[in-house]
């Protein structure tokens, strides 16, 4: 019996739903043979009332999005939150820093009258969530791994390690060496440091790792020549919602 | 005569989240609406006091499907403002990827979003099935953009490489080479691709309006040139708000845009309309074959222009291989040298013509930000064809008016989310 | 068989020419002179393998002949005859390079099986034939290429070696990157990098990669497994010795006991060609871990003389190599002292080096286990884990299972994991067993300082520096931690000597006690009782020992023989065997003698407590045991059931019968008794002790069982008890050494690691498993 399986979003990009669709090395083929998709908006036509995985992307912006959410977790028997905006707010928590009337007020000038925003969260700050797949946007081997595990009967975990194990075993050099700076060391892992690799370095979107070493890690940034307010700015931008950035 | 009452909530296979209401009474149209209710991003606001070396990973994420499109016109925008200038190598990398996410874009709304409408189902799952080799060439041709576009950026969503100047990471020659090899195979792809889009019938319905995209002499333009405009003439890029004239709608988050009409359309058919004599010489064989011809003023051809555009940006990524096999890649120097600022670039996301404007302080942080969104910018088009299209078929049932109406929003390929937060700015 | 060139240079006729023919019978290529001037004309103008000269030949002697030709032609094996035998001469000779000197008369085939033998280990490459020109420099010749012999290649020699391997095997070497060194894939020579400090990533990753498939699997209702080991041929080029090292590690725990196939079968297509360091890292100190050198564990090892290379060949592979691809000339004596120098100078470069000798390792770090340096310095750790995934002699990982999406196939990976991350002793349930920062920093540091050492034989870290540029924190050099921890210990030892420390003045003199009570036990034991002037208890617990002294005699360990719950006196049975026993059988009551202690362990009370108890004495084991038991039944209410075994050869041998007695008659303990032969007046049982134990009712889980007796009988004993069902820790003994000092200090009483006198001498059978000396 293959599990019924649905995709909802709420405030977000949608990439890391499209890139669901575009599997590495496994055609949509294996995909659907492996799970029964009843509910993708973006990509299909159809609805159902219930659902054994709900994968969820996007945060929280809005009032109106609330119930929808809460309703989401009323049908489905495992909620995934898929993405950074999901998982920990993400990008769309940048905006936090300001009050939302100032927010509103810049980007609609004399029509903010006509919007409604509340501060952004993730999804786990309003209904339970059983688990996350981390990432700005996804990887979508991570994903894979949690749905076979799904399927196998297993507990999927995340890892709890920093991006910089995965960043040594790709034969990287450390961007600190490099002259630059980087939050890998309390961001946590299964990207295999993608960033890094590809020439710049770590933003964090992954969230930290369980016990992370903050105070250490803003000792290091600042050792490496960013002040305590760049230090600042540089967590904020996907880790604003966590105690961190405050 | 009956009534008709639409409310199509959230409709499907579009990106982001758009409603379409139409009302009737005894053959009488009360009221024809495309609502937005996306939740407003505000991209702006978060993006005043970023440093410039993180504007683009952030601006990357407006929007999923069309990431190298922002992440390039954050670029351009940036350094216009800053004053840096980038390399022919540079400019030919970016084009490269660019067409990467145009082939990816372009295929998967033709295949995944338009397509099961042509065929009758839900979505293209059931494809899978009854048309298991269409389905399979499609996503084969689409996991090659993306992996292209991973060689160039190292990933194709939310590129990473891409940096102000240039490149942080440069792609391996002898993977570029196997791109080349299979982008030249996936040629005949498309001939099959050509032929299944020649198949399908497609709505008829015209309604002429006007057309605005970026235009460059020495080429068919995707992220340089100047702001073309089917009745008016050429604006340089840095007089864009002359162009889009952005309001607010109560029933929308997203504001709309007219230039010379009520309203214009960008995308794909306005593109093809303007340029459609720089085609590469397959793409524009592939657009006779397909029986569009410019001028094209069926909004749901847009779908067709896609499938043109598509052929082009394969032709014009092996043209592009073809030279930087030939010059090899070469590190780069990073910027060090800013001055503050304001600047614009303009890009032809797949959707249509793409603004970011920025302003920054002479330590490289960023003051001000105006983004003009393709699909914002064709809001505004897609209501008044809906006014024009409803009352000429409201005589059908409403089932198929409610698919002409979806089909038509579809055809538009929206990026809803994208488009919900763009807006004015006081730039000092 | 070869042809191989031998010169004979004799003066007699007859005997240049019998070993002419009988070499050439044997398929040699004989050239013969007459004497030492023709001789050195003949080796100046062409080559020979082999040299057989007499001492004596008119002219140029045969030593000169010697000495030419190891100047020359060093590589030809000179054997020297004579009938005149000297020690000088011999000595000369050999120290002129002469394999062998014979004497005449000497059968022929002797000679023939001396040049078969030498010439034996010359693999078949060596062509030692031909004119060569008038030797003017050295020109190049293949030679015969030896194991542990070292060459010269220039550049292109070396290129051309280079070449030659990438022909046929992937060439992985040094380049540059991002402003730091690492191995990477290498396909053109003059791309290599040879003179580097450090990579940032070891080579070890070449030969143990990051992640590997170990196995595939086929899943359903039968599963099914497939090992997989792939391996690419590859030279490593440019190796440093450290890392060289870092590879012998992991070879012993790889290739030994269990050996792992993805290892071997990557390891076996490995060719390694080192480069000696001639620009250590600043952070290195891989002289302190004598690591800079090797001398093993490549195929060929380069040091870069500036224009040309010297190589060291390290073994068949890298001779066979260095044959097969490139010319290779013997090394002047310039360019060995060249290289010598340049190997010092690089010593000398080294700005970290440990201040304390490594072998004190292990007990430094031993000692400073619950010291709070490891929390202090861990405060600041990330647990990211870049010191253990940048170091060479890490080899920790983990595996996991992936499966494809249909779940029908999948594959077991392997994949790099290390004690400094969070997780690693995480068990299922949520348990961490090393879960604090200071813990897991601890145990990395004692693993490159004492665990690897301990249990391999071979230092943990190579003293390559690269965790002290990995680490942001900047905590993870092993040679900072093992000289805090170094100087640490220097503190309390001079803090034990500067400050009011007091010697234990009456360490080595004796308490004086008086004989109270002399008894007669048998033919040669006696029991004494004793107690101190000053009536002082003596302190004891059952199962130590004291130092009995007669002034003038000496001193010798006696078990204490009563239970410190029997008053303040104490009882010592002894036997007659040596010096001090006979004089203190001598002494009469009232006599004074003197004591130390009590020394020793004891019985373990706490492990016997609330136990059922098996007490065995053989022989005079009961000496100490009649202490235990006599605490037992002074305590009767905090022990299970009793029952107390004991047995002697003859019941003449019988000591304490009025005792036994006594035991025979209490009601809760079981009391069994035997005599190895028995005679008329014995009624009792007759056999071994081991007879009495297989009828014993006893439950083993709730069973302690002591034994003292003499060694013959443990054996035997041990092994009814074991067949009852105890385990090892059930079993205690107390074992005789030669107590001496009684303070664990003279050695003499050591099994083993462990003194008798400390750890002993009551030990269980478990502990004894682990000292192979004890029984």
């Amino acid at each position: 019996m293959r599990p019924k399986v649905a995709f909802f979003d709420f405030t977000c990009c949608e990439g890391c739903q499209l890139d669901t669709l575009n599997i590495e090395g496994q055609d949509l083929v294996d995909l659907v043979s492996a799970i029964d998709i009843v509910e993708f908006r973006e990509v299909a036509t159809g609805k159902a009332d219930r659902y054994d995985i709900a994968f969820v992307e996007g945060s929280i912006t809005r009032e109106s999005e609330i119930p929808r959410l809460k309703d989401i977790r009323e049908r489905a028997d495992i909620v995934i939150a898929l993405g950074a905006c999901a998982h920990i707010g993400g990008i769309n928590c940048l905006k936090n820093h300001l009050p939302m009337d100032e927010a509103l007020e810049i980007v609609y000038g004399d029509d903010a009258k006509y919007y409604d925003t509340i501060p952004a969260r993730p999804i786990h700050a309003v209904i339970p969530v059983d688990f996350s797949v981390p990432g700005c946007p996804i990887n979508t081997a991570e994903l894979l791994r949690i749905v076979k595990e799904l399927l196998l009967g297993k507990t999927p975990a995340l890892p709890n390690y920093p991006v910089c194990v995965e960043c040594k075993m790709a034969g990287n050099v450390c961007v600190f060496e490099r002259g630059g700076s980087c939050l890998g060391p309390v961001i946590r892992g299964g990207c295999n440091a993608v960033c890094v690799t590809a020439g710049r370095h770590c933003w964090g979107c992954r969230g930290l790792v369980d016990d992370p070493n903050l105070d250490s890690q803003k000792d290091v940034l600042t050792k490496y020549g960013l002040t305590v307010e760049q230090v600042v700015e540089k967590f904020k931008i996907y880790n604003t919602y966590t105690e961190v950035a405050q | 005569m009956s009534s008709v009452n639409i409310k199509v909530h959230h409709v499907t296979r579009v990106e982001g989240h758009g409603n379409i209401l139409v009302n009737a009474t005894d053959g009488k149209l009360e009221e024809v609406r495309w609502e937005v209710p996306e939740s407003p991003r505000l991209f702006e606001a978060m993006l005043r006091g970023r440093h410039y070396d993180d504007v683009q990973h952030i601006a990357s994420r407006i929007c999923g499907i069309c990431s190298i499109a922002h992440s390039t016109a954050s670029l351009h925008a940036s350094e216009a403002a800053l004053g840096v200038r980038v390399s022919d190598q540079t400019q030919r990398l970016r084009k490269l990827l660019f067409n990467a996410e145009v082939l990816e874009s372009h295929l998967l709304h033709a295949y995944c979003l338009v397509a099961p409408d042509f065929f009758g189902v839900g979505s293209v799952i059931p494809l899978v099935d009854t048309h298991k080799e269409v389905v399979v060439r499609a996503m084969t041709l689409k996991r090659l953009a993306y992996h292209l576009a991973d060689l160039l950026a190292g990933r194709k969503t939310h590129p990473i490489s891409c940096v102000v100047g240039g490149f942080a990471a440069l792609p391996d020659m002898d993977k570029l080479a196997a791109v080349r090899g299979a982008l030249v195979d996936a040629l005949a792809d498309f001939d099959a691709t050509v032929d299944l889009f020649k198949s399908v019938s497609v709505p008829e319905f015209e309604r002429e309006t006007e057309y605005i995209a970026l235009k460059d002499p020495a080429e068919y333009a995707f992220i340089s040139g100047d702001v073309a405009s089917s009745d008016a003439g050429i604006v340089p890029i840095d007089e864009y708000r002359s162009v889009t004239n952005e309001f607010c709608v109560p029933h929308s988050t997203a504001k709309y845009t007219k230039n010379e009409r009520e309203a214009y359309q960008v995308g794909a058919l306005a593109r093809f309309n303007l340029n459609h004599e720089q085609l590469h010489p397959r793409a524009a064989e592939a657009a006779v074959e397909l029986g569009l011809k410019a001028p094209c003023h069926n909004p749901y051809m847009i779908t067709i222009a896609q499938v043109v555009e598509s052929v082009h940006a394969a032709e014009d990524s092996i043209r592009l291989i073809d030279g930087l096999l030939e010059s090899g890649v070469h590190e780069e120097p990073e910027v060090t040298d800013i001055r503050a600022g304001r600047g614009v670039g303009a890009v032809e996301a797949p959707r249509g013509i793409l603004f970011h404007e920025y302003s920054y302080d002479d330590n490289g942080i960023l003051t001000a930000a105006n983004c003009v969104i393709p699909t914002n910018q064709n809001h505004n088009n897609i209501q008044h064809d809906m006014e024009a299209l409803v009352p000429t078929i409201l005589d059908r049932p409403q089932d198929e008016i409610r698919l002409a109406l979806e089909m038509l929003v579809r055809a538009y390929d929206p990026c809803i989310s994208c488009s919900a937060h763009l807006l004015q700015v006081r730039f000092k | 068989m070869r042809e191989h060139s031998v010169l004979v240079v004799d003066d007699e006729p007859i005997v240049r020419e019998s070993i002419r023919d009988w070499l050439t019978e044997a398929g040699y290529r004989v050239t013969t002179a007459e004497t030492g001037e023709e001789a050195l004309e003949l080796v100046a103008a062409r080559d020979f393998s082999v040299l057989v000269v007499d001492l004596r030949l008119p002219g140029s002697t045969g030593l000169k002949v010697l000495e030419a030709v190891k100047s020359e032609r060093p590589w030809i094996r000179t054997i020297v005859i004579t009938a005149y035998p000297s020690a000088e001469t011999a000595q000369e000779a050999r120290r002129l390079g002469a394999i062998d000197y014979m004497l005449k008369p000497f059968a022929p085939d002797d000679l023939e099986r001396l040049i078969n033998d030498t010439l034996a280990s010359i693999p078949p490459e060596a062509t030692v034939i031909g004119e060569a020109e008038a030797p003017v420099a050295a020109v190049p010749v293949a030679e015969a290429i030896e194991v542990k012999e070292t060459f010269v290649v220039d550049r292109d020699g070396l290129r051309r070696l280079f070449d030659g391997l990438a022909a046929t095997m992937q060439t992985i070497g040094v380049v540059e990157k991002q402003g730091r060194y690492v191995f990477a894939r290498v396909d053109e020579f003059d791309d290599l990098c040879l003179n580097y400090d450090v990579t940032a990533h070891p080579p070890t990753r070449y030969l143990f990669p990051a992640r590997e498939t170990v196995l595939k699997m086929d899943l359903g209702e039968s599963p099914t497994t497939e090992p997989i080991s792939e391996a690419t041929p590859q030279v490593l080029f440019g190796v440093h010795p450290y890392d060289i090292q870092a590879i012998e590690l992991l070879d012993e725990v790889f290739l030994t006991k269990h050996s792992d196939p993805n290892y071997i079968s990557r390891r076996q297509s490995t060719v390694i060609v080192g480069v000696d360091c001639l620009r250590p890292s600043p952070h290195a100190f891989a002289p302190s871990m004598g690591t800079d050198r090797a001398d093993t564990g490549f195929d060929l090892l380069l040091t870069d003389l500036g224009d040309r290379f010297m190589v060291r060949v390290g073994s068949q592979r890298g001779a066979d190599l260095l044959a097969e691809h490139t010319e290779a000339s013997a090394p002047s004596d310039k360019e060995i002292a060249t290289q010598k120098a340049l190997l010092d100078a690089a010593r000398d470069q080294y700005e970290v080096t440990l201040n304390v000798a490594r072998e004190r390792l292990p007990k430094l770090l031993e000692d400073r286990y619950h010291d709070e340096y490891w929390e202090e310095r861990s405060a600041t750790c990330l647990s990211c884990g870049s010191c253990i995934m940048v170091c060479p002699t890490c080899f920790c990982f983990d595996v996991v299972d992936e499966v494809a999406l249909d779940l029908k196939t999948g594959e077991r990976i392997r994949r790099w994991d290390g004690c400094m991350l969070t997780d690693f002793a995480v068990v299922a349930g949520g348990e961490n067993f090393r879960h604090d920062k200071a813990s897991r920093f601890r145990h990395r540091i004692f693993r490159k300082g004492k665990y690897v050492l301990e249990r391999y034989g071979m230092v943990g870290c190579v003293g390559c520096g690269r965790c002290k540029t990995a680490c942001l924190a900047d905590i993870a050099s092993p040679a900072e931690a093992f000289n805090a921890i170094a100087e640490k210990a220097k503190i309390e030892t001079a803090r034990r000597l500067i400050g009011k420390a007091s010697p234990d003045a009456g360490l080595y003199a004796p308490r004086p006690a008086k004989l109270l009570r002399v008894e007669e036990l048998a033919a040669n034991e006696k029991v004494f009782e004793l107690a101190f002037e000053d009536g002082s208890a003596l302190g004891h617990d059952p199962g130590q020992f004291v130092e009995v002294s007669i002034l003038g005699i000496g001193e010798a360990p006696i078990s204490i023989s009563s239970s410190p719950t029997r008053g303040d006196t104490f009882e010592l049975a002894v036997r007659n065997v040596g010096n001090v026993t006979r004089a203190l059988h001598n002494l009469k009551k009232g006599a004074t003698v003197g004591i130390r202690g009590p020394f020793g362990n004891g019985f373990p009370i706490e492990a016997l407590e609330w136990k059922d108890l098996l007490l065995v004495a053989g022989g005079i084991g009961l000496f100490p045991l009649r202490s235990l038991i006599q605490y037992v039944l002074d305590r009767r209410d905090r022990f299970g059931r009793v029952t107390i075994l004991c047995g002697t050869r003859s019941p003449q041998e019988r000591m304490f019968e009025a005792e036994l007695a006594e035991w025979a008659a209490i009601e809760n303990v079981e009391y069994h008794e035997t005599v190895d032969r028995g005679d008329d007046t014995w009624k009792g049982h007759v056999g071994v002790i081991t007879t009495l134990i297989p009828e014993l009712e006893i439950s083993p889980a709730k069973t302690m069982s002591v034994v003292v007796g003499p060694p013959i009988m443990y054996r035997f004993v041990i092994g009814e008890l074991k067949k009852k069902g105890l385990a090892d820790e059930q079993i205690v003994m107390s074992l005789e050494r030669r107590m001496k000092c009684g303070v664990g200090k003279c050695g003499h009483c050591q099994i083993n690691g462990v003194y008798a006198c400390q750890e002993g001498p009551v030990f269980t059978l478990a502990e004894l498993r682990s000292l192979r000396e004890a029984v």
